[in-house]
């Protein structure tokens, strides 16, 4: 098992404000993603975009985050969107009922 | 058996992955179990974390074991402190379904998640420790 560091690149594009995460996102490094969250969430003119490619591995904690997000760029009418979902993270995705507000919720 | 002791800090929750990925590989779990099991471990671990005794109240560390069975393997996941909040998941449906955004719940998924992701899982709690107790099956 590869044990990769977690990171967090971030792109801006015309229109979209994108996070690639990378490796493993558990309670650990929480404070590393909620910070680099914290000066885009209020963006109402980019779309807040998750990329989750290179994420190894997501758990509750990680999956409590992207609820917080999606209630709040809902609560703003901001729109928000996880892209690229690994198949493992999918399953905890689908089992939780996220995947159903990911799609239906802010996707488009 | 198999004994891991680790500090109560998020920082130690991977160890548990790593440690755990071995076992299960050498006992023949299949790839998605193995994932299955990490996730359901390492919400044991966040409980144990998140509220389990803090070090300068003496409760610094969790104890992980490893149980090979014939059938499968069972963890337990102990910390000291008092219980923490605990309901027997008797419904299956997924949580974060049929609410509205604004209504959804935050946390909360780490238990249902153990309860999806294993056979059997069960919490013992005394005044002094919680024990988290999973065991899963090694699938034909």
């Amino acid at each position: 098992m590869k044990a990769q560091q977690f990171q967090i690149e971030q792109k801006e594009t015309n229109d979209s404000y994108i996070l690639s995460l990378a490796g493993e996102l558990d309670l650990s490094v929480v404070p590393q993603l909620r910070s680099a969250l914290e000066p885009v969430m209020d963006r109402k003119d980019q779309k807040l975009v998750l990329n989750l490619r290179e994420l190894s591995y997501i758990d509750s904690t990680g999956i409590g985050i992207i609820v917080s997000i999606l209630k709040y760029r809902d609560g703003i009418d901001a729109p928000f969107s996880v892209t690229d979902i690994p198949p493992t993270i999918q399953r905890l995705f689908d089992l939780t009922g996220i995947s159903g507000y990911l799609t239906e919720g802010t996707e488009q | 058996m198999i004994r891991l002791q680790i500090p109560s800090h998020a920082d130690y929750i991977d160890i548990v992955r790593v440690c755990l990925y071995g076992i299960a590989s050498k006992l023949s779990f299949s790839y998605e179990d193995i994932e299955d099991m990490k996730v359901a471990v390492s919400e044991a671990c966040t409980n144990a974390v998140l509220h389990g005794r803090p070090a300068e109240e003496g409760g610094s560390l969790i104890d992980v074991t490893f149980q090979p069975t014939e059938a499968g393997i069972t963890i337990v996941v102990k910390n000291d402190g008092p219980p923490f909040a605990h309901q027997e998941i008797t419904a299956i449906a997924p949580p974060l379904q049929g609410i509205e955004i604004s209504e959804l719940p935050v946390g909360g998924l780490g238990i249902y998640l153990m309860e999806a992701l294993m056979d059997e899982v069960s919490v013992q709690s005394n005044d002094n420790s919680t024990e988290v107790i999973l065991t899963k099956y090694i699938s034909e």
